[in-house]
C-alpha cells in the first residue's frame, strides 16, 4: 500500500475514476432515499449502513484498480457502479411487495461478492496471454457447465421458471453455470480463432477455371450452430443459446472477414430456429405472444402475454418522466426483479432513465471496443471484442424482449437484474477487460513511464503488430 | 483489417440500441395515452380504482355513498345506504368496481375528487411522497325533497315509467330535486362480482328507454311538452309581436287553419271547449284555437328564434352526463303554406317539438327569474379532507332567454292558471291555496303522441312564490306518462296526473325553504 500511496500522483486516470465513483455514490444514493420514500412515507431505517457499503465498495474497487490495473479505463467500474447500485434500489424498492424481504440484503452480499471476485480475476490474472495457455480445458470446462442442469439431482427443478433448464443447485446455492460459461467461450473463441485464422480464412479451391467454395472452414459454423441448437432443445432456453450464437459468429467474423460465415450463420440460425419450432412448442408459443401479448391474457389456458402486457402497461404508465422511484407499481410484474427490471426501472424512471441505462450499457460496450481496438495482441483483441459483445448484447437481448422489440427470451440484464451468478459472472468479466484495458496502456519496457506523447511510435508499433500477423 | 470489423460490430451494437431507444419513445410516448386507457392498467395502476372513494352527500347531510373497507381483492366496496339508495340513484350513478362500466351521475362527473387521488404538495418531503386523499361531494338536493319527489311519482296511480320530475331553485340554478321512476338500487352494481354486475347491467339496457332505471328520464328523455310549450310561445308575443297580447281571440271551439284548401282543416280545442277572449284567458284555459291564431300571426321564425332562446336545441350544461337536447323544428319545415297546420301544432308544443322534464323546468326558470336561465347543477361543493373547499360551484347566467319585462308578463299570465276559476290548474291547487302557500305560476300541458290512442304525455310546470313583486324561489316540471289502454278510461291531463306530481313537489321544497 506504500506504493500505492507514492504512485497516486502518476495516476490520472485513477483520480478520474476516483471522481467518476463519487458522481456514481451519489447517483444511487439519491435513489435510494427517493425509492424508500416513496415505498415507505419515511427516510431509510439504515442510510447510514448503505452509505457505508457503497462508499466502502467504491473505495475499494478504486483501490484495487490503482494497484493492479493502474491505466485501465477510468469509465467502466463507475458506470457498473451506477448499474448496479439502480438495479439494487430497484429489488429493494420491490422487495416487500414480492413477499421476499431477504431479495436486497442477497443482492447485496451478491454485488460484494462480485467485487471480491473481480479483485480475485485482477490478482489472479496478471496477463491476459496467461488465458491462453489453457485453452481446451476452458472449452471442456465451458462444455461441462452448460451441460450441468442436466445432470440428475444436480438441476434445480424448483428454479426452472417456465420449463426452462438452466438453474444448478449445489448445496444451498443455485446458479446459472451458463452465465460463466459465456465468458469461457469467448476465451477458447479469441484463442481458437487467432491460430486458425489462415485456415478458415482460405475461402476458395481452385479446380480447373473454376473457383469453387472451400467446404473445410465452415465446419466451425455447423458445430457451433448445432451446439446452441442442442443446448435451445436440451435446456429449452432461448436467450443464451442466441447470445452464445452471436457471439460465436461475431468472433468469427472479427477474426476472418468472410461474409460468407454470416450468411451460413444467418442460415443455419433460420433453418435451426425452424426446426427447433416444430419441435418445441414452447418457441412458437413465444413468438405468438411476442406478436400479440394481449391474446395471451388471464383467463385462458395460455397467459404468457401477462408479464409482457404489464411491463408495456408499466412503461406506458412511466411515460417521458416516469411516475418517480417508489411511487410507481412495478410490483404488479410478475416477477419484476429478474428478467423485466428494466420494465419496472422505465415505468419509475420514465424515457429518461430508461435511456440513461441505455446510455450505460453504450458506455460499457464503446469502453470495451476502444480496449479490443487498442489492445496490442490479436488475442486480446478477440477477448476484448468477444466480452463486450456477450455484455451488450446480453442487455440488448432482454431490454429489446420486455420492449416487444424481439421475442422475450429469459437472459438476465447484467448488473441490474436479481441474481448471484449473473452479478459474479459479469463482474469477472469487466475485470478481464480491465486486465486487457491496462495492458493497452503500458508502454513496452525499454520505454521509461511518463512519457506519454508516443502517440506516433505507439501507431508505428500497432502497424508493425499488425503487419507480423499478417 | 481487424479492428475495422470490431469498429463495425461497435456500430452494430449501437443500431441495436438505437432500436430500442425508438422502441421505448413509441411505448413510453407515443402510445402512453393509449395504454393509460386500457381497462387492464387497473392492475397496474390500481390505487384509483381500488382505493377508497369519497362520500357523496346530501344538502341536508346525507351520505348517500360511502366507501367500505373489504378483505377481497378489490379492497373496498361502494356502499349506498338502502334509505337513500334508490331515491338517488339517477342523481348518483354507481361505481362499479369490478367492471368497466359506462359512467354517469356524480360518480363519473366528480370522479376526479372521489377518487383517490394526490393530495397537494405542502412541505418539501411531501416533493418525493404521494399521499393520497379523497374528497367528499356536497349536492344541491336534499334527502327530505328528494324523497318527497319520489314518493309524489311513485303514489300516483296512473303513472307509468318514465315519468320524470324536476325541482330547481331559479335564482341560481340549484336543482332541489330530480327523480325519475324506474329507480334502481346501484349496490347491485357496486358488488364485487363482475358476471353478475354485467348480467344486470345487460338485462337493464335491453329495455325500453322509459323502463330502463339506468336511463335518466328527467334530462334525457324526449316527448312534446304540449301547452306547457306555450310558455315560450307567449313570450314570444312579447318579444317578436307585443300587440298581438292587447287581441282578442274569437271564441270558439274550432279554428280553421289558412291555405288549408276547402273544407279547411281545422283544430280543436281540448273536449271541443269553447274559448277565447283575452290572451290572459287564453292562456289560463290553455285555449287550442286562440294559440293557433297566435302562431300565424308570429310566424315560424319568431317562434324558432323564441325557442332557441329558451334553449330549444341545445344540451342544458348539469353536471352530470347524459343530458340531451330539446327540439325545435326548423322554420323551413313548419313555415310553408302547404304544411300550415304544422306552424300551430308546433307553437302548441306538439308535432316535432320535443323536450325534457329539466328543458321546461329551465323554460319555466327563465320567466321565474327575470327572463335568465342559470346554469343547472347537483353539486355545490366539493370538500377536501381537511374540511377544506376544494371546489365551489359558482352560479352563473346559462343564458338570457327574454326580457325582465317580458318574463314577468308571462309569469303574471300564469298565475291566471293557478287563481282563476277557469284555470286549467284551479282545481289541482285548491289544496296548496287552503294550506297558505303563496300564489303559484302554472301551466299545464297534455300532449298526445302521433297515432289516435288515448295516451299522453302529462305536464305540470310550477313557480312559486309568483305574487306581484316576488320573485319565485321554486320552479317545478313534472312529466307523466299514461299510454297504457287505462288512458282511454281516466282521460289523463296535465293537471290530473302530473298536477298532484308537482304540487307536492312545490309544497315540500316552499316549506323547505320557509325552514318549516
Amino acid at each position: 500500500m506504500a506504493t500505492l500511496a507514492a504512485t497516486s500522483k502518476s495516476k490520472p486516470r485513477r483520480r478520474s475514476e476516483l471522481g467518476l465513483l463519487i458522481v456514481g455514490i451519489i447517483v444511487v444514493s439519491f435513489a435510494y432515499v427517493l425509492a424508500t420514500l416513496g415505498v415507505y412515507n419515511q427516510l431509510p431505517a439504515k442510510f447510514a449502513t448503505f452509505i457505508a457499503i457503497l462508499v466502502g465498495v467504491a473505495l475499494a474497487m478504486n483501490l484495487v484498480n490503482r494497484w493492479l490495473v493502474p491505466e485501465a479505463d477510468p469509465v467502466l467500474m463507475p458506470v457498473v457502479l451506477v448499474l448496479n447500485g439502480l438495479g439494487f434500489v430497484m429489488i429493494m424498492r420491490l422487495a416487500p411487495y414480492e413477499n421476499a424481504p431477504h431479495l436486497a440484503g442477497f443482492q447485496a452480499a451478491w454485488s460484494i461478492l462480485g467485487v471480491v471476485a473481480y479483485s480475485g480475476t485482477l490478482l489472479v490474472i496478471r496477463r491476459s496471454r496467461d488465458l491462453e495457455r489453457f485453452r481446451y480445458l476452458l472449452l471442456l470446462a465451458a462444455i461441462g457447465l452448460l451441460l450441468m442442469p442436466m445432470v440428475p439431482h444436480l438441476g434445480d427443478a424448483a428454479e426452472n421458471v417456465g420449463g426452462v433448464d438452466l438453474w444448478v443447485k449445489l448445496g444451498p446455492i443455485t446458479f446459472q453455470p451458463i452465465e460463466v460459461s459465456k465468458i469461457l467461450l469467448v476465451i477458447f473463441f479469441a484463442s481458437y480463432f487467432v491460430e486458425k485464422r489462415e485456415l478458415l480464412s482460405m475461402s476458395t479451391n481452385r479446380v480447373g477455371n473454376h473457383l469453387l467454395p472451400d467446404l473445410r472452414p465452415f465446419g466451425p459454423v455447423v458445430f457451433a450452430s448445432a451446439g446452441s441448437i442442442l443446448v435451445i432443445l436440451l435446456e429449452k432456453d432461448i436467450g443464451f443459446s442466441l447470445l452464445l450464437f452471436i457471439l460465436f459468429l461475431s468472433m468469427l467474423w472479427v477474426a476472418t472477414g468472410r461474409w460468407a460465415y454470416l450468411l451460413a450463420g444467418l442460415v443455419v440460425f433460420v433453418v435451426g430456429t425452424y426446426v427447433a419450432a416444430s419441435v418445441l412448442s414452447q418457441l412458437t408459443t413465444r413468438i405468438d405472444i411476442w406478436l400479440d401479448p394481449w391474446r395471451y391474457l388471464p383467463p385462458g389456458a395460455n397467459q404468457g402475454g401477462y408479464q409482457p402486457v404489464l411491463g408495456e402497461l408499466g412503461l406506458g404508465q412511466g411515460g417521458l418522466t416516469g411516475t418517480g422511484l417508489g411511487l410507481g407499481n412495478p410490483q404488479a410484474i410478475p416477477v419484476a426483479e429478474s428478467d423485466f427490471i428494466f420494465a419496472a426501472l422505465g415505468e419509475e424512471l420514465g424515457l429518461i432513465g430508461a435511456a440513461a441505462i441505455i446510455v450505460g450499457y453504450v458506455l460499457i460496450v464503446g469502453s470495451g471496443l476502444r480496449t479490443s481496438v487498442r489492445s496490442r495482441s490479436d488475442f486480446s483483441k478477440m477477448v476484448a471484442l468477444g466480452l463486450t459483445v456477450t455484455l451488450g448484447f446480453q442487455a440488448f437481448i432482454i431490454m429489446a424482449g420486455v420492449t416487444r422489440l424481439l421475442p422475450l427470451t429469459g437472459v438476465t440484464l447484467p448488473f441490474i437484474s436479481y441474481g448471484g451468478s449473473s452479478l459474479v459472472a459479469n463482474y469477472v468479466l469487466v475485470a478481464l477487460l480491465m486486465r486487457i484495458s491496462d495492458e493497452d496502456s503500458e508502454l513496452p519496457a525499454p520505454v521509461p513511464r511518463g512519457m506519454r506523447a508516443v502517440t506516433a511510435r505507439r501507431a508505428e508499433r500497432r502497424t508493425t503488430a499488425a503487419a507480423g500477423a499478417r | 483489417m481487424l479492428d475495422s470489423r470490431v469498429i463495425r460490430v461497435g456500430v452494430l451494437l449501437l443500431i441495436c440500441f438505437a432500436l430500442l431507444l425508438m422502441q421505448l419513445t413509441n411505448i413510453q410516448v407515443r402510445q402512453a395515452a393509449a395504454l393509460d386507457r386500457n381497462p387492464l392498467n387497473q392492475v397496474v395502476q390500481p390505487s384509483p380504482f381500488f382505493g377508497p372513494r369519497g362520500e357523496i352527500i346530501s344538502s341536508d347531510g346525507y351520505v348517500l355513498a360511502e366507501s367500505k373497507r373489504t378483505n377481497d381483492q378489490y379492497h373496498y366496496l361502494r356502499v349506498y345506504p338502502p334509505l337513500t339508495a334508490a331515491m338517488f340513484s339517477g342523481i348518483t350513478g354507481y361505481y362499479a368496481t369490478a367492471v368497466e362500466a359506462n359512467p354517469f351521475g356524480i360518480e363519473a362527473s366528480y370522479n376526479q375528487y372521489l377518487a383517490q387521488h394526490e393530495s397537494p404538495v405542502n412541505s418539501l418531503h411531501g416533493l418525493f411522497t404521494q399521499h393520497l386523499e379523497t374528497d367528499d361531494v356536497i349536492l344541491t338536493v336534499s334527502e327530505r325533497l328528494q324523497a318527497a319527489a319520489m314518493h309524489a311519482l311513485d303514489s300516483q296511480p296512473d303513472a307509468q315509467s318514465g315519468g320524470a320530475v324536476v325541482a330547481i331553485d331559479p335564482r341560481n340554478g340549484n336543482i332541489l330535486a330530480m327523480y325519475s321512476n324506474p329507480s334502481y338500487n346501484p349496490n347491485l352494481f357496486a358488488v364485487h362480482n363482475p358476471a353478475a354486475v354485467n348480467a344486470l347491467a345487460t338485462k337493464y339496457n335491453s329495455l325500453p328507454n322509459a323502463e330502463n332505471p339506468l336511463y335518466n328520464d328527467a334530462i334525457a328523455a324526449l316527448h312534446p311538452p304540449g301547452s306547457t310549450f306555450k310558455i315560450v310561445t307567449t313570450s314570444a308575443i312579447y318579444d317578436h309581436h307585443p300587440s298581438i297580447a292587447n287581441q282578442s281571440f274569437p271564441v270558439e271551439a274550432l279554428y280553421d287553419f289558412p291555405h288549408t284548401g276547402s273544407p279547411p282543416k281545422t283544430i280543436h280545442n281540448y273536449a271541443y271547449e269553447v274559448c277565447g277572449g283575452s290572451l290572459a284567458a287564453a292562456l289560463a284555459v290553455s285555449c287550442d284555437t286562440s294559440y293557433s291564431q297566435i302562431a300565424y300571426e308570429l310566424g315560424a321564425s319568431s317562434l324558432a328564434s323564441e325557442a332557441r332562446a329558451f334553449g330549444f336545441g341545445s344540451v342544458p350544461p348539469i353536471d352530470v352526463p347524459g343530458a340531451v337536447a330539446s327540439q325545435f323544428p326548423p322554420p323551413s319545415a313548419i313555415d310553408a303554406p302547404s304544411a300550415s297546420p304544422y306552424l300551430a301544432y308546433s307553437a302548441i308544443g306538439q308535432y316535432d317539438d320535443n323536450a325534457t322534464a329539466l328543458q321546461m323546468a329551465l323554460a319555466t326558470a327563465a320567466v321565474a327569474d327575470h327572463g335568465k336561465i342559470m346554469a343547472p347543477h347537483l353539486v355545490s361543493k366539493v370538500v377536501g379532507s381537511l374540511g377544506n373547499d376544494e371546489f365551489v360551484y359558482r352560479p352563473h347566467v346559462w343564458r338570457r332567454a327574454t326580457s325582465a319585462k317580458t318574463a314577468a308578463s308571462v309569469l303574471g299570465l300564469m298565475t291566471g292558471v293557478t287563481t282563476t276559476n277557469i284555470g286549467t290548474a284551479y282545481t289541482v291547487f285548491q289544496g296548496y291555496y287552503s294550506s297558505g302557500f303563496p300564489t303559484a305560476a302554472a301551466k299545464t300541458g297534455t300532449a298526445q303522441p302521433g297515432g289516435n290512442g288515448c295516451g299522453t304525455y302529462n305536464w305540470l310546470v310550477a313557480a312559486a312564490p309568483a305574487g306581484a313583486g316576488q320573485t319565485p324561489s321554486v320552479v317545478v316540471a313534472a312529466m307523466v306518462p299514461v299510454l297504457s289502454s287505462r288512458a282511454c278510461a281516466i282521460n289523463p291531463t296535465g293537471a290530473s296526473v302530473a298536477g298532484p306530481v308537482a304540487v307536492a313537489v312545490l309544497e315540500a321544497a316552499l316549506r323547505q325553504q320557509g325552514g318549516g
